[in-house]
This record gives structure tokens, C-alpha cells and sequence, in this order.
């Protein structure tokens, strides 16, 4: 096999609950992905060296995906920082890929010590120091956990030497252009105000008051489908905004409102434009809304 | 004294764990199992809304999540009736659970018998196939977490349990793809995991008729045989069980002889040189997991094994592969019983308790999980985690070993040790949370 020509693929994990690790095992086409690449190391796939050849630096790395929280001191592996081992691959790496809301912002596991823990290149929406090293490496792929498909669509794309267009957080437009509110089955209860009040209903959207987040949370959940089948808020859970710089943040179930309305507005929307078209749209009653959606005993 | 510790790093796990193993005289006397880094999950919930540990807890575990999220809408909704309010779930909700929890469990322990145990024996008994195992292995967890995305919305990672019910509201188109998908996992099984029908496997009770069973479980069960795993790995030969299945009701065997539990008899116990905290029930350490449901439950096929090969790698192994059959064929079953008029939440979404105190059990992968919730002013002001793997790898006390270190104890070989540790189903994460 000619895998010596091949790009080398170093995954290595820090702060984590090995989410996106599983999350990738469910790729349809893993194999096929992963055939044009090396892979060096890989938490739980077999891989050509060892956690204590990684250790001891001695890998080659073409590219970092790196899992989990970053912490300067204070998480070793084999008695090593493990932060250490990140920076020395980081250094070798052509690219660099955050898979995860922890890896690019911090995410849930920074909330132990917001102080200490970070993202690797951002603590929430800020650089960190080690930004301006690495930047014109690095891909962001937040997400709790991140989309497999995310992460194929970066790596062929890289394996195909091409060039992948990303934004001020270094996330790849083609996946983050999206809301999560594109592509869900409950538009139309969205345009027309209408929330669903109790969970467990095909009817009614959840933004209003069951907390979903999807008009303000950038990710393509509503049209790469999760497990290539459905999505939470296709399941009638709303959307945490797990991709989210800000990510986790309180009372995931409920809508903060203030006098009513919604305190965070969809993307790029101004109150003004929201409450204008509120009124208009509460102002008619449309009965196929009140009803359920297919009746079984007619 | 002749004595050496040797430390060694275990990797391919779920995360990572160091072993110092202390040999005398060509023997493993003692081992100290020690995990890095603790990640403080039930701090972050204190402060948060009681409804969050649905989404926080989850992260807990990137394998095992689903029973994270399981045991925490548990613990919400027996709080809420230890404060008054009856939650009386609908057959469907109850189902579904069931459903997702039993698609979780299949996933897992597809992995762990292609991807760490297979590869890791073979190179312990020198047996190495050309096989690519990670791609039968993934095949088969994808197909069937599918199936529980069509309920959840995704794995891992899904919030779908709500207290009173689950969030979605399928249609019998739905469960037509469920079935289809549980349908090519069984097919596969049959196929290629074991050889004949799940009817016929399942209608064995005894070890007598173990050459019937062919595929890859058949020849890893003959390579253990011969290579003695049926007299490697005992342990205390005392298991329990405290969550509610179609595994195993709750209790405790010891040789054989069953009886009740009582959770408020549950110890957690910080240890010296690492963050995970070993559990004790009355002071003694029990074994959870496949091989202890198969105990409690007196399933006839793990009981005849256990008769020959006590609480051995074999009986362990074989065990968990069997769970797989049993909650293939129940998951089946659940689809056809579905009842889709029925409610799919009890509770409006408003419906919040602002005080209680509530515990969840659920029987995970590797074990019973326990989570215990304190909420005063609908705010969590106490949240607490027992992991099952935090029962098999403790260390030892002065009164008892660990587990986990019982077994390895005796071996001759850190190689021998360390592939009965995987035996264990070893998840570093969910033991330091
Ligand atoms: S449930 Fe969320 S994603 Fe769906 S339409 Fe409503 S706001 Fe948008
Ligand atoms: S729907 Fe929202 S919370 Fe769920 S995975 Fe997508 S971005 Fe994350």
C-alpha cells in the first residue's frame, strides 16, 4: 500500500466525552473517508503508533484533529501535559480541524474552571494567544458533538487539495451558512407564531416557549440530517445551540421572554422587523394551525 | 522483598487509564488503577435549572449517553412524586424508551466485542486476523442508532426524554423504518456475529449446546476455550443490579443465591491517586454489568456457563455478546407493540416542580448508573453520579479488593492483565465524570 503518500491523520483527545469520536464511528462511508489518509492515531480505531509513541512526539502529523477542552496546566497523560503534546503537533500539522463545541470554544467542560479551560484557538468567541500561531491552519468544527458529515466534507476536501471557504471563526460556510431553523419540519408553525406548549406533538414550533434556539444557532442539523434520518427539532426537541461560541447556556427547555417576547431575536432579525411581522401574522387565526396535523379516526 | 510495580498505559478504551501492576515472585500481587483527569460534570449542574442535567448530564459519556440521559429524567420524575406529583408515563413513551436505551446498549457492546476485544486477544494470544472487525463494528452501531435517532432526533447526544414522556410523535411510517433497521441489524447478527438464527440462539439454556453457535462469537468462544479464559478473570462472584429491565430486575448474587438491594446502602468512597471514587454496598464491592443482569436474572444459558466457568473472562464475555441477541429480539417487539394514539408527554410543558429530591437508576452498557438530583427553587443545588464503571475498577480497600483488580490478580503476564481489564468494558470518562 502506498501509505506513505498518504496525508498522515493524528486524532488526539483532550478534555472530552469522546461524543465526536462516536459521533464519526457512525459515518456510513468511514472506510472510504478514511482510505485516503494514514491514520497515526486514533482514540479507538487501529492506528500505526501508540498513545505513548504520540507522548513521546515522535508521530508524524499532516493533520490535527483535536477533541476536547484545552488546558494550559494540570491534565496529563503518562505524567506529560497533555497541552504540551497538543502544541507540539499543532506545530508540525499543515492543518489543524477543532471537532467540537469544547476543542473550538470550550464548551460544557469549560464550565468547571472558565478561567482555566478554553477552546485550543478560542475561549468562546475570543482568541486566545495561541490564535494568531495557528490561524491560517485551522478549521472549526463546533457542534456538541459535531455532525460526521461535518467532518468528511473537511477532510475530503483537504485530500482533494482544495480550498475550503470558512468564516471569522474559522467554521466552513458550506456547513454554518445554515440556521438549524432551515429545513425544520416546523417552519410553517414558526412563521404563524404558533408554539407547540406540550412537548411531544408533531404540531407547533418551539421557539416561542419550549427554548428551541435554531433561528439564532448556526449549523446545517435541519439539512444534513443527524444519523441520516431526522433531527431534534424534527423530533420535538428544541435546538440547545450546541455549536454556539456561548454554548452551554441556562434553562435549555423554556424561552426567556421579556413582556412576552423572545429576548434573543433570529439571526440578523431586529426587533422592530420581529414585532411588525408578529403582529400581522397573530392578527389572523388559520384553523389547519389548531388542528393536528393528520387525523387517524375520521 | 523481591517485589517490582510496573506502571503501563491502557489506551483504546473509552479514554485512557495507567496501571501500575505489582508482580512477586512472576506474579500479579496488586494493581492500582488510576484515571487522569476529573472533569467535575456534577459541579457544572449546580446552579443550573433542574431540566439542564437532560442536556448537560448526557456529556458525561460519548458512548453511554443515552442512559445519562435515561437516569437523569428518571431522577427529575421520581422527585416530582416523592413531592406529590404522580407522573403516570403511556405504554408508548415507556416503549420508546426502552427502545432507544436497548439500541444504545446493542451499539455498545457490538464495539467493544470487535474493537477491543477481538483485536486485543488475538494479539494476546497471537492469533492476529487480517479482518478489518472496526468496519463489522460500525456497521452494525450505526445501523441500529438509526433506528434510536428516529425516536431521539440524533445520537449521541440526543435530549429526548422529557419528564412525563418523550418529545417526539412518531408515525407508523416511522416505526416502518425502525423496524427495517432493527430488522438488518438482527440480519447481520445472524449472519455474520453468530451463525444461526436469533430463534434457535436464543432457545439455548446450556453450555452443552455452545458448538451450535458459529460466526465470529463461535470462533472467539473456541479461541477463549483453548486458551483457558474459561479459569482466568475471577472475581468476587458478586454481582448486582439495581435498575429495572428486561435484563434483570434489581438484586444481588452472591454465588448464586439471590436477593433484594437497597440503594440507600450504596457507599461512595474517595480514593487516594485518582479521581474516580470507588462505590461499595456494605462495604463489600460487587461486579455490575451483562455478566451480573444474567446473575440476578438466573438467565439459564449465563447460569449453566457460570456453573463450569464461574465468574470467569469467558463468563464475562459471553455475557455481554448475549445481551445483544436478548435486546435485539426485545427491541423487535417493542416496535410491534407500539401504540401510537396514546400521549406521547403526560405533562404540559409548564408543569415544573421548583423542589424536590428525585434518583434515577437505569441498567447502562457496563452497569447500573445512579443519579441522585436536590432541587430547591427549581435550581440544582446537588447532583451526584455513580457510574457503573466506577463499581468494577475501584481499588482495593483494606477489607476487599477491587474488582476489576481481583481479577487481574494471579496473572502471570501484564499482557494477560491487561486484556482482562478490557473484559471489563473500561470507560475512563464515566468513572471521572
Ligand atoms: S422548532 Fe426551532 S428550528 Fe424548528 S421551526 Fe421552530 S424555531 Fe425553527
Ligand atoms: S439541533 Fe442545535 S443543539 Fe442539536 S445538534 Fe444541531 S445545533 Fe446542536
Amino acid at each position: 500500500m502506498a501509505s506513505q503518500n498518504k496525508p498522515k491523520l493524528l486524532w488526539l483527545q483532550s478534555i472530552t466525552c469522546n461524543g465526536n469520536t462516536h459521533s464519526f464511528l457512525n459515518h456510513p462511508d468511514l472506510f472510504f473517508i478514511l482510505s485516503h489518509f494514514e491514520v497515526v492515531h486514533h482514540p479507538v480505531l487501529d492506528s500505526s503508533y501508540s498513545m505513548e509513541d504520540v507522548i513521546a512526539g515522535i508521530v508524524p502529523c499532516d493533520i490535527l484533529i483535536l477533541e476536547g477542552s484545552f488546558q494550559e496546566e494540570g491534565f496529563l497523560k503518562s505524567g506529560v501535559e497533555v497541552s504540551s503534546i497538543i502544541k507540539h503537533y499543532a506545530n508540525k500539522a499543515k492543518h489543524i480541524i477543532s471537532v467540537g463545541t469544547c476543542a473550538t470554544f470550550g464548551g460544557i467542560f469549560k464550565q468547571k474552571n472558565p478561567e482555566a479551560i478554553s477552546g485550543f484557538c478560542f475561549n468562546a468567541e475570543e482568541k486566545t494567544e495561541r490564535y494568531n500561531a495557528y490561524a491560517s491552519k485551522l478549521i472549526s468544527l463546533p457542534g456538541c458533538p459535531m455532525h460526521p458529515k461535518w467532518l468528511s466534507y473537511v477532510l475530503l476536501m483537504i485530500s482533494g487539495k482544495k480550498d475550503i471557504p470558512i468564516d471569522n471563526l474559522h467554521r466552513p460556510v458550506e456547513l454554518y451558512g445554515y440556521t438549524v431553523h432551515m429545513g425544520c419540519t416546523r417552519n410553517e408553525y414558526f412563521e404563524w407564531k404558533i408554539d407547540t406548549k406540550t412537548f411531544g406533538l408533531k404540531e407547533g414550533c418551539l421557539f416561542y416557549e419550549t427554548g428551541c434556539r435554531g433561528p439564532y444557532t448556526r449549523g446545517s442539523c435541519n439539512k444534513i440530517l443527524w444519523n441520516d434520518i431526522n433531527s431534534k427539532t424534527r423530533a420535538g426537541t428544541p435546538c440547545f445551540g450546541c455549536t454556539e461560541p456561548n454554548y452551554p447556556q441556562e434553562s435549555f427547555f423554556e424561552t426567556k421572554t421579556n413582556m412576552g417576547i423572545p429576548d434573543k431575536m433570529p439571526l440578523g432579525v431586529s426587533k422592530r422587523a420581529y414585532l411588525t411581522l408578529t403582529s400581522v401574522a397573530k392578527s389572523f387565526t388559520i384553523k389547519r394551525f389548531s388542528e393536528r396535523l393528520m387525523e387517524y379516526d375520521k | 522483598m523481591n517485589n517490582i510495580t510496573v506502571k503501563k498505559l491502557i489506551e483504546k478504551i473509552e479514554g485512557e487509564a495507567e496501571l501500575d501492576f505489582t508482580f512477586n515472585q512472576g506474579e500479579i500481587e496488586d494493581v492500582k488503577i488510576n484515571f487522569g483527569f476529573y472533569r467535575g460534570i456534577e459541579e457544572i449542574l449546580r446552579g443550573h435549572d433542574a431540566w439542564d442535567a437532560l442536556v448537560i448530564t448526557p456529556r458525561v459519556c460519548g458512548i453511554c449517553n443515552h442512559a445519562h440521559l435515561l437516569a437523569a429524567v428518571r431522577a427529575i420524575e421520581n422527585g416530582y412524586e416523592n413531592s406529590g406529583l404522580k407522573v403516570n408515563l403511556t405504554s408508548k413513551a415507556k416503549a420508546i424508551r426502552e427502545f432507544t436505551l436497548s439500541c444504545e446498549l446493542i451499539q455498545n457492546h457490538i464495539k467493544w466485542l470487535y474493537m477491543t476485544i477481538f483485536p486485543h486477544f488475538e494479539k494476546f494470544v497471537g492469533a492476529v486476523s487480517e479482518e478489518n472487525y472496526a468496519m463489522k463494528a460500525t456497521y452494525l452501531a450505526s445501523t441500529i442508532t438509526k433506528a434510536l435517532a428516529v425516536f431521539s432526533g440524533q445520537w449521541p447526544h440526543a435530549s429526548y426524554a422529557i419528564p412525563g414522556g418523550v418529545t417526539c410523535d412518531p408515525t407508523h411510517l416511522d416505526v416502518m423504518q425502525a423496524q427495517s433497521l432493527v430488522d438488518e441489524s438482527i440480519k447481520f447478527f445472524e449472519e455474520v456475529v453468530i451463525g444461526l438464527s436469533i430463534d434457535d440462539y436464543l432457545a439455548m439454556e446450556s453450555v452443552s449446546s455452545f458448538d451450535k453457535i458459529q460466526g465470529d462469537f463461535g470462533k472467539l468462544l473456541r479461541l477463549m476455550i483453548v486458551n483457558d479464559m474459561g479459569n482466568k478473570g475471577y472475581s468476587h462472584d458478586r454481582f448486582i443490579v439495581f435498575g429495572e429491565s428486561v435484563l434483570s430486575k434489581p438484586g444481588r448474587s452472591i454465588i448464586t443465591n439471590v436477593t433484594n438491594v437497597d440503594i440507600s446502602c450504596v457507599i461512595e468512597n474517595e480514593q487516594k491517586g485518582t479521581v474516580s471514587k470507588a462505590v461499595t454496598y456494605k462495604d463489600k464491592f460487587y461486579e455490575v454489568g451483562p455478566l451480573a443482569r444474567g446473575m440476578v436474572a438466573k438467565t439459564p444459558i449465563v447460569r449453566s456457563l457460570h456453573k463450569r466457568f464461574k465468574d470467569s473472562v469467558l463468563s464475562r464475555v459471553f455475557a455481554r455478546i448475549h445481551e445483544v441477541a436478548l435486546l435485539l429480539d426485545y427491541s423487535k417487539s417493542l416496535l410491534n407493540k407500539l401504540q401510537l394514539d396514546e400521549p406521547s408527554c403526560v405533562l404540559k410543558s409548564d408543569v415544573r416542580l421548583t423542589d424536590f429530591d428525585g434518583i434515577g437508576t437505569v441498567e447502562a452498557a457496563r452497569g447500573s448508573l445512579i443519579h441522585k438530583t436536590t432541587v430547591r427553587d427549581g435550581v440544582i443545588t446537588n447532583y451526584d453520579i455513580i457510574t457503573p464503571t466506577q463499581w468494577n475498577l475501584g481499588n482495593s480497600k483494606a477489607v476487599d479488593q477491587g474488582i476489576a483488580i481481583e481479577a487481574m490478580i494471579g496473572s502471570s503476564s501484564i499482557e494477560e492483565a491487561t486484556f482482562i481489564f478490557r473484559t471489563f468494558d473500561v470507560c475512563s470518562v464515566c468513572t471521572t465524570q
